[in-house]
């Protein structure tokens, strides 16, 4: 590959031409994964809203966008960011608007293109306020809208109307959400859900050029439905999809729609994770920590923008755990203070020279440092006080080993201590429960009692099973593996001998051994049925996979995708909403909302919230 | 008549004559067409045998008209999108592997960067439906409202002060529709009587009640008309406030604001954007030099002789003057007037807040020279490296030399030695001075002739700080130079050779 990174700065014809030859015929593999690896979601909606600023050509700007627009834009760029780009004036279409006449602006409109966006649109261009209006949809727009949209336009003012694909959050290069905290309805799709889901993907692809093969949890409905949805999309704009790329002989990417009810324990656990322990403990919104309702936190910090892309600390330590992130800060800080201390002492001119010169760098790095330490002082408050290693550590335990007595004399003596937050308790007995749903002794209703006895909410647990309980979900969650399955015994085993490295980061998500399965090449048929099978190719394993989860995704499943990015695969991870275990936990009673609950008979008493 | 793009197809033809016709007139037989297309088709079948000079006029006058219609948006979109975005979007249409066959070698190189890059993702334009929708709708009011325009010309151009002549000249104009038996308001549906009396539009003649008309002031209607207000000066003297303005209808009056409307939209330009324009002008100008410093302080560091401390202090004098400058006009755009808490007001802040970090983010926080003595330890050291690699290199040569000795001639070896020396960098460092005064004695030699011509541009660049072109003579200097040194060294040689020969 070095002699490709070198090609690129020689500019002569000949010597391209017979490089082209080259990688056509002899390097393709090589090349074809060079070119996969190019899957940034973030870069993704950045080219695009950069082309926005170019095509609109020089001049002051000003955008006009909906709520969700406003959103998507503030994950990929700053506010100056977008100053750089002359964007001066950012206005919502759907909110109170003054009537203020600016002709000498340039105006980029990106919206969704839903029904309402179009009236507000359409009444805009009757009654023009700026020069000249550059549209763009951020996703697919029926030809009768823009047949409306032409009619309004009276003055002459509309100079551009596409579509651009930018139609998710980028929460990580390789994580998008699509902001939907509950998906589901009486165990179903909320109808708004599974549009907008739709939407999401197919933006996902189109963003990314993918014509994708479409495999879908077998047995799962949601999942079927939404694969349906989608094949149908990219079966009738089929020139949309019409990327080169699956004729040369590589395998076609994948998109895998997967079923959060498989995986109930991942958004359970407490995380250890920078970035999902944020989530978790002081909950993430686009990109943005809410500190205020906490007490201690200096004022400049109540609302903190946690972004990669902006803040090369966060970027870098993202995916660190707590431990490393403690030492890493120490380090910045002393770094820090060493600069502060140079600063301090300036008594010459070169000396004053000096600080000049590096001061917009240093004014940045403390920045950082105090943002940082700040959310670090947060996240070890409250996990001291909530006593959460403790917790966490017995979580792990009932996650991945099977001791059933053992584990459950541990959770009767934590869940009883007042330490420990009754949220806490809860989240311990539902991760029992759903583990040993079948087992022999199983005494979920004994613990439910002592949960009762202290106030918490008790229908969580059962509402939890009927979610996700054992009659719903398909693969080995918790490695209950029949001794006939020699190859996963096998597995397991080796697993079993390599021991523990951290008693608070055993568990891995089920959503690991899935893309094992997938860029392994295993067959992957009974489970994970195609859609258009047309495109599948004899085992072999796909370049690119991208990763849908319905009910939501986790940061600590977004590690594991990183990880498998970090070895040289091509996946991006997916969800209704990125979740941390409150808003599962709600997510799942919301879902379960309206619905007879047939496999928790033994838990009735604890299921109408009003016997708390 | 500006923004009134027929006009220029109306009066050419009835200039000839007295009469002044409106709507869409064939140049030749000046019958009234009523569209575009019906008068392309008329002149096509009619008089298609005419003579060429007459086609060519009328082609000229539509071409005209046509470029009008279309605006001056096109030449815009030209000149806004950067020379930097059309490669780009070669390369994406060539990104397939036939596309890359394209001649053109910076498509290809393109292509090749692409593949290193995320390149934006699928888009659909629907402009061009838009547009399809949009234009004959656009084309049906363009011509009603330039028929309105015309009437409005006519209808002002001797417009009397007396009331009666005035009606009179009004109805001469354009004709009133018969009113007795309207007995309704076409608009509001009110029926006439003594107290609600008929009105008519003096444009289109049509008829409504008092409430429902509407007013264009003389002067409004004058700009319309593109008539100057001087003109119009007796018309102030008139009284009343009704004699001041002309009576329209609703749809008149929408039409001829829709056009000032945009007329004012393609030529507002505030004080505000054209020193913005100013401000984005000094930003372009300064991003090349930016660059410039950003090398030469490299070139400084790598010990490179072909920029000196004295460029980079001058450049960066020069990048911090433009800086103020910037500075100097956003504020400038702060204090122009506006409402507080409107978006105007928003705007300037914005403005002045992106100067204020595109200042201290690229302008101010360049990074500092490195001093004198650093560079000349730098300069030494990489001097003695070269050093070093030639006598390791020569040495090479030697051995090799060695080991097939016996072969070679001992010419070889001579000639061997001398091409290590020609790659010698060192010894053209210090070739200057020894050689000053061969250069003094040789002024004759076209070549040196040129090294001081060079010497000189050199030096007249470094004051006008244009650094691009000092590399490029810096680099030809060295060649020629060594071109020089070649040369001297062969004849030098050659007259030896000789001598050895004797």
């Amino acid at each position: 590959m070095s002699t490709l990174a070198e090609v690129c700065d020689i500019n002569s014809t000949q010597c391209c031409q017979q490089l082209f030859t080259q990688i056509k015929y002899l390097q393709f593999d090589a090349l074809s994964k060079k070119l996969a690896s190019i899957m940034n979601l973030i870069s993704g909606i950045k080219l695009y809203i950069e082309k926005m600023c170019t095509e609109s050509g020089p001049g002051m700007k000003i955008i006009l966008l909906d709520k969700e627009t406003t959103s998507i834009i503030s994950m990929a760029f700053s506010q100056s960011d977008m100053l750089q780009r002359e964007v001066y004036l950012f206005e919502r279409l759907d909110s109170g608007r003054s009537n203020e006449r600016l002709k000498y602006l340039k105006c980029i409109v990106f919206i969704r293109p839903t029904k309402q966006n179009i009236q507000l649109l359409a009444n805009e261009l009757r009654n023009p306020k700026y020069s000249s209006y550059f549209i763009y949809f951020s996703n697919i727009i029926p030809r009768t809208d823009i047949k409306y949209l032409a009619e309004c336009d009276e003055s002459e003012s509309v100079r551009e109307v596409k579509e651009l694909y930018a139609d998710y959050l980028c929460v990580n290069p390789n994580l998008f959400s699509i902001n939907m905290p509950n998906c589901m309805t009486n165990l179903n799709w909320l109808p708004d859900a599974l549009t907008r889901s739709v939407q999401g993907i197919t933006a996902v692809l189109l963003s990314l050029k993918l014509n994708p093969v479409i495999r879908y949890r077998a047995g799962s409905q949601v999942a079927q439905l939404l694969a349906k949805l989608i094949y149908d999309q990219t079966t009738k704009e089929s020139s949309l999809f019409d990327f080169r790329g699956n004729v040369d002989g590589a395998a076609p990417p994948l998109l895998l729609l997967l079923d959060r009810r498989d995986d109930p324990v991942t958004p359970l656990l407490h995380q250890w994770s920078y970035q999902a322990m944020v989530h978790e403990l002081l909950n993430i919104r686009n990109n943005r920590v809410d500190l205020s309702e906490r007490p201690n936190v200096p004022k400049e910090f109540k609302e903190l923008v946690l972004s990669g892309d902006q803040d090369e600390f966060y970027g870098s330590n993202m995916y660190a755990n707590y431990g490393e992130i403690g030492s890493t800060i120490k380090q910045l800080m002393e770094e820090f203070q060493r600069k502060a201390n140079d600063h301090k002492k300036v008594e010459s001119i070169a000396d004053m020279k000096n600080f000049i010169d590096s001061y917009p760098q240093f004014k940045k790095m403390s920045g950082t440092v105090q943002k940082h330490l700040c959310v670090m002082g947060e996240l070890s408050s409250i996990s001291n006080k909530r006593n959460l290693f403790e917790v966490s550590e017995l979580e792990q335990e009932i996650a991945c080993k099977a001791e059933h007595s053992a584990q459950l004399q541990r959770i009767k003596k934590l869940i009883a201590d007042e330490r420990v937050n009754v949220d806490d308790a809860i989240k311990l007995v539902a991760l029992y429960a759903l583990r040993y749903e079948r087992h022999a002794n199983c005494d979920t209703s004994g613990l439910l009692q002592i949960i009762k006895t202290r106030g918490g909410n008790t229908q969580i647990v059962p509402a939890l099973i009927e979610y996700a309980g054992m009659h719903v979900r398909q693969g080995d969650l918790f490695n209950m593996v029949r001794i006939t399955d020699a190859v996963k015994l096998t597995r397991i085993l080796i697993k079993g001998l390599k021991g523990v490295e951290n008693v608070f980061t055993q568990h891995t998500p089920l959503l690991k051994e899935t893309l094992d399965d997938v860029f392994k090449g295993r067959e992957l048929e009974p489970v994970y049925p195609a859609i258009n099978s047309e495109l599948v190719p004899y085992r072999r394993p796909p370049q690119e996979v991208v990763v849908f989860i319905i009910g939501g995704a986790t940061y600590e499943e977004a590690l594991t995708v990183h990880q498998l990015n970090n070895a040289g695969y091509r996946v991006i991870l997916g969800g209704t909403t990125i979740h941390n275990s409150q808003s599962f936990i709600n997510e799942v009673l919301a879902a379960t909302s309206g619905t007879q609950f047939k496999h928790t008979k033994s838990m009735l008493k604890y299921c109408s919230p009003d016997n708390i | 008549m500006s923004g009134n793009p027929f006009d220029s197809a109306d009066e050419e033809p009835s200039a000839s004559s007295d009469e002044i016709l409106e709507g869409f007139l064939c140049p030749i037989c000046r019958a009234d067409l009523k569209s575009i297309d019906f008068l392309t088709q008329h002149f096509a079948r009619q008089h298609a045998e005419e003579e060429d000079a007459l086609k060519s006029v009328f082609k000229d006058i539509f071409t005209k008209a046509k470029k009008k219609i279309l605006n001056n948006f096109e030449d815009e979109r030209n000149r806004a999108v950067p020379p930097a975005a059309t490669p780009s979007a070669s390369a994406t249409n060539a990104a397939g592997p036939n596309g890359a066959k394209a001649s053109n070698a910076r498509t290809q190189l393109n292509v090749y960067n692409n593949m290193f890059k995320q390149s934006a993702g699928a888009e659909r334009s629907h402009f061009e439906y838009f547009q399809t929708v949009r234009n004959p709708r656009l084309e049906r009011y363009a011509s009603e409202t330039n028929k309105l325009i015309i009437r409005l010309h006519r209808l002002l151009k001797d417009l009397p002060t007396d009331a009666v002549q005035r009606k009179q000249h009004e109805q001469l104009t354009v004709p009133w529709l018969d009113g007795s038996s309207v007995k309704l308001c076409p608009n509001c549906a009110k029926s006439f009587h003594i107290a609600r009396r008929q009105h008519h539009c003096r444009l289109c003649g049509g008829i409504m009640c008092h409430d429902c008309s509407r007013f264009l002031q003389l002067e409004n209607a004058m700009q319309l008309a593109s008539l100057s207000t001087t003109r119009g000066e007796p018309l102030q003297q008139m009284q009343h406030q009704e004699y001041r303005a002309i009576r329209l209808c609703q749809h008149c009056l929408r039409l001829l604001d829709t056009r000032q409307d945009m007329h004012e939209s393609r030529t507002c330009r505030p004080l505000m954007s054209q020193v913005y324009e100013e401000i984005r002008q000094l930003q372009k100008q300064v991003t090349p030099d930016l660059d410039m410093y950003l090398k030469i302080v490299n070139s400084l560091h790598e010990g490179e002789s072909i920029f000196t401390i004295a460029d980079s202090g001058a450049l960066r004098g020069k990048i911090g003057q433009v800086a103020e400058k910037i500075d100097l006009r956003s504020k400038r755009i702060l204090t122009i007037h506006s409402e507080p808490g409107s978006r105007d007001e928003a705007l300037k802040k914005a403005i002045r807040l992106s100067c204020v970090q595109a200042i201290k983010e690229r302008m101010l926080s360049l990074p500092p020279l490195p001093d004198e003595a650093y560079i000349r330890r730098i300069q030494e050291r990489k001097r003695m490296e070269t050093e070093q690699r030639i006598l390791t290199e020569q040495r090479m040569a030697m051995e090799a030399y060695e080991r097939n000795g016996s072969a070679a001639q001992s010419g070889v070896s001579l000639e061997n030695r001398s091409f290590a020396q020609g790659s010698d960098l060192q010894s053209l460092n210090n070739w200057s001075a020894p050689q000053a005064s061969a250069t003094m004695s040789s002024v004759d030699d076209p070549l040196i002739e040129q090294i001081n011509i060079i010497k000189g541009y050199i030096k007249q660049a470094r004051q006008d700080l244009n650094f691009d072109v000092v590399e490029t003579l810096e680099l030809n200097l060295r060649e020629l130079q060594r071109e020089v040194y070649e040369r001297q060294r062969q004849s030098s040689n050659s007259a030896t050779t000789p001598q050895l020969d004797s």
